[in-house]
């Protein structure tokens, strides 16, 4: 199921038109991710909050950013770029503003000008003026704000509710999906929370969504990563032995 | 006036013996008018002219040299160059211009003097040389008539008998330069202007005056092959006040992009004139209906654009990565945000080789082309490829957060003992708790409930300077969060945690 999700999802930048993104009022997501977004992507000018930093940030970017749109990403200097880029981010049209300081409501105003989607961890939380002065930026722009924190006036929330690891046990395995519980409530008609299960990173590191039914069971299982692993550490020193077969 | 000094650069001087000598005043006059044709055959040479006064122009010898097949090849196609201009010269190579002009004004034609030379090549020089009628007058009194014992002398003392005219004399004599070579712009008039009138009171019509100008920069400049590292944007407001700010060009900016300066420019000094007028009020949101208006200070009467450190154009950088070009929107909001924080604030990252999370990226600033920054303090020059087998690099998926600096951490068993694992990769005990930012006093801790590793790598054992053997472990703790973690002689480190 992972391979095909992963399918779909190149097969969409070109549904959606290219690198430009033309005035379209919502930005395309990932597809295991529309049944949480009002109008199944971002609404252009909104504000969307995702909690904490986790990677459900960088999926809800991923849609966008393989259709062509350039992200920033700004007070995230842990962010992992191998995981953005399986995720499905674009690592050629990121931007990383590492520690964007006192200033990082200008530092936003301006990366808005520029980038469809900037991902933001705001260094200290915002004056109700200085955020309904960003909002007022968003909205010119037309781009998108996802919060990895809270934001007051965000028009979506998400929240991962629960969150299980599969594929490691007592001393044995290796980390390979992460199943969690998205929620998502927001404003006006979308008020009405909704959950859905993800693989929020599949074995392979992209994101999916759980199929009805077979919940538990994970998607693919990459037999070849896992020798790739083991091969690597045994021929990185032979004189070290694997203490856990696993 | 630095002490002694490095030795000057190799410069080729052409010497017109048939030009009058003239005066600096009249150096506009005449005379450089028709000086220009020499410049201009010796600019086909090499862009970076320098004209010391109608009759003589001087070259950085070194580059010209090695294209043209060496310094008497290149002294003889300039000096044929000139010829077919129906004009005899005379050139003279040597360190530093003062050597160079006195070799080229030498009786035999097109002299070379070698590298390190110049001192030995000066002394028996006369002292009238030295261009300064007082000291020529002054010195043979004294009995010095040649430039090398006027070298023997010391510093101190040239300083004290002739004053700072001595002290440049005594440098010239050494065979040291005075000042650096100057290179003029190969010509003037690439500087491209627009007069306003009636005065331009709003920004909007200058900065599209501006586009206009800009293109017709960037073709005088394409005509001649050059670039500019800088535009320099002047505007004139009609109380005569002028304001001027140089911009970073390295021949990448676009029409539409220099336009944009300008308009960035005369906000900006809108902005600090009306803070200063109004005793700092906040600054107003740039609202669509307040868009450049130039308001008391008089409008602009006229815009100039000026090319500044001309280089020769070795063509356009597109995208830094495979054939993504980067718009001039994205640019626009980058170099913005750059000159807010800082040139290296932005980054843009590159996927890289390695086996930590941490090595297999490298950060670029934006806008460089350069060997990206290594990630914190990896001592191999250069970047890592990518897409090469590392053996035991972190398997998919990979961890959402990295740490720029690993966090510190224990690993502690049921008995409380902290987790250690042998050469021969044996763990001491299950690991039970995971501590972060362990400390006397404790620390945060988490329950372990469920681990994997240990891994072991060896990484480069061929150089004991960088060599590290590690051994790397996966945890997921009571919250279920998911750790990597490494362990290095005994202390543990979290490179990464799987958010």
């Amino acid at each position: 199921m992972g391979a095909e999700v992963a399918q779909v999802t190149s097969l969409s930048p070109r549904q959606d038109g290219g690198s430009v993104l033309p005035g379209e009022d919502v930005l395309p997501v990932l597809p295991a991710l529309r049944d949480l977004l009002p109008a199944g992507g971002l609404q252009r000018g909104s504000v969307v909050a995702a909690g904490h930093w986790s990677m459900l940030c960088l999926a809800l970017a991923a849609g966008a950013s393989s259709a062509g749109a350039w992200c920033a990403v700004a007070g995230l200097p842990q962010l992992g770029v191998a995981a953005a880029a399986d995720a499905g981010l674009d690592p050629a049209r990121l931007l990383l503003i590492a520690e964007p300081g006192a200033i990082w409501p200008q530092v936003v105003a301006s990366l808005l000008d520029g980038c469809e989607i900037v991902l933001l961890c705001p260094p200290d939380r915002p004056s109700a003026q200085v955020r309904r002065k960003l909002e007022a930026t968003i909205r010119r722009h037309g781009g998108v704000l996802v919060v990895a924190g809270d934001w007051d006036g965000a028009q979506t929330r998400l929240l991962i509710a629960r969150q299980e690891w599969a594929g490691m046990g007592d001393g044995h395995g290796r980390l390979r999906a992460r199943r969690v519980q998205v929620v998502a409530d927001g404003r006006g008609a979308w008020s009405r929370p909704r959950a859905r299960w993800l693989w929020l990173p599949a074995p392979d590191g992209s994101v999916a969504a759980v199929a009805e039914g077979v919940a538990g069971e994970m998607p693919v299982r990459t037999a070849e990563g896992d020798s790739d692993w083991a091969r690597g550490t045994a021929e990185a020193d032979g004189s070290w032995q694997r203490a856990n077969a696993g | 006036m630095k002490a002694g000094g490095s030795a000057p650069r190799r410069v080729l001087v052409v010497w017109c013996p048939d030009w009058p000598e003239a005066a600096e005043d009249q150096e506009a006059g005449p005379g450089a008018r028709a000086f220009e044709q020499v410049v201009s055959a010796v600019e086909a040479f090499c862009p970076r002219v320098e004209v010391i006064r109608p009759g003589v122009c001087a070259i950085g010898a070194a580059g010209p040299a090695r294209y043209f097949g060496g310094e008497e090849s290149l002294a003889g196609k300039l000096t044929g160059a000139i010829g077919g201009l129906g004009l005899a010269c005379q050139t003279g190579i040597a360190d530093g211009l003062f050597a160079a002009q006195l070799a080229a004004q030498a009786r035999r034609p097109g002299a070379v003097v070698a590298p390190g030379g110049g001192a030995a090549f000066l002394a028996p020089q006369p002292v009238t040389a030295l261009g300064s009628p007082e000291l020529a007058d002054l010195l043979p009194r004294l009995g010095i008539t040649t430039l090398g014992e006027f070298a023997a002398l010391p510093v101190a003392e040239a300083a004290n008998q002739f004053g700072t005219e001595g002290v440049r004399a005594h440098r010239l004599a050494r065979g040291l330069d005075p000042r650096p070579l100057a290179p003029r712009p190969p010509s003037a008039d690439l500087s491209v202007s627009l007069e306003f009138d009636p005065p331009a009171e709003q920004s909007e019509p200058v900065a599209f005056a501006a586009k206009t100008l800009a293109d017709q920069m960037h073709s005088r400049l394409a005509a001649s092959g050059l670039a500019c590292v800088r535009v320099q944007v002047q505007a004139v407001c009609e109380d005569g006040r002028e304001i001027t700010r140089l911009w970073r060009h390295d021949g990448l900016l676009s029409a539409l992009a220099v336009a944009e300066r300008v308009r960035w420019q005369l906000d900006g000094w809108r902005t600090g004139q009306r803070g200063r007028g109004e005793g700092g009020r906040g600054e107003r949101g740039r609202g669509e209906g307040d868009q450049g208006d130039l308001g008391r200070a008089g409008g602009i009467t006229l815009l100039r654009l000026t090319p500044d450190q001309l280089v020769r154009d070795v063509g356009r950088q597109l995208g830094l990565w495979g054939d993504a070009v980067i718009s001039d929107r994205v640019a626009r909001a980058a170099i913005r945000v750059q000159a807010m924080l800082g040139h290296g604030a932005v980054l843009c990252p590159v996927l890289a080789g390695g086996r930590s999370p941490a090595e297999q990226v490298a950060l670029v600033p934006f806008g460089d082309a350069g060997t990206p920054l290594l990630p914190a303090g990896r001592l191999p020059a250069g970047r890592l490829p990518a897409g090469r087998p590392w053996p035991g690099k972190i398997p998919a998926p990979a961890p959402a957060t990295v740490y720029p600096v690993p966090l510190s951490a224990r690993v502690t068993d049921d008995s409380g003992a902290t987790v250690t694992v042998t050469g021969r990769a044996q763990v001491s005990g299950r690991p039970a708790r995971l501590w972060l930012w362990p400390s006397a006093a404790g620390g945060r801790s988490l329950a372990v409930t469920s681990w994997a590793g240990p891994w072991p790598v060896t990484e480069r054992w061929w150089d004991p300077a960088t060599s590290r053997r590690r051994a790397r472990f996966q945890f997921v703790t009571e919250d279920e969060d998911a750790w990597l973690a490494v362990v290095q002689d005994g202390r543990w480190l979290i490179e990464a945690s799987y958010d």
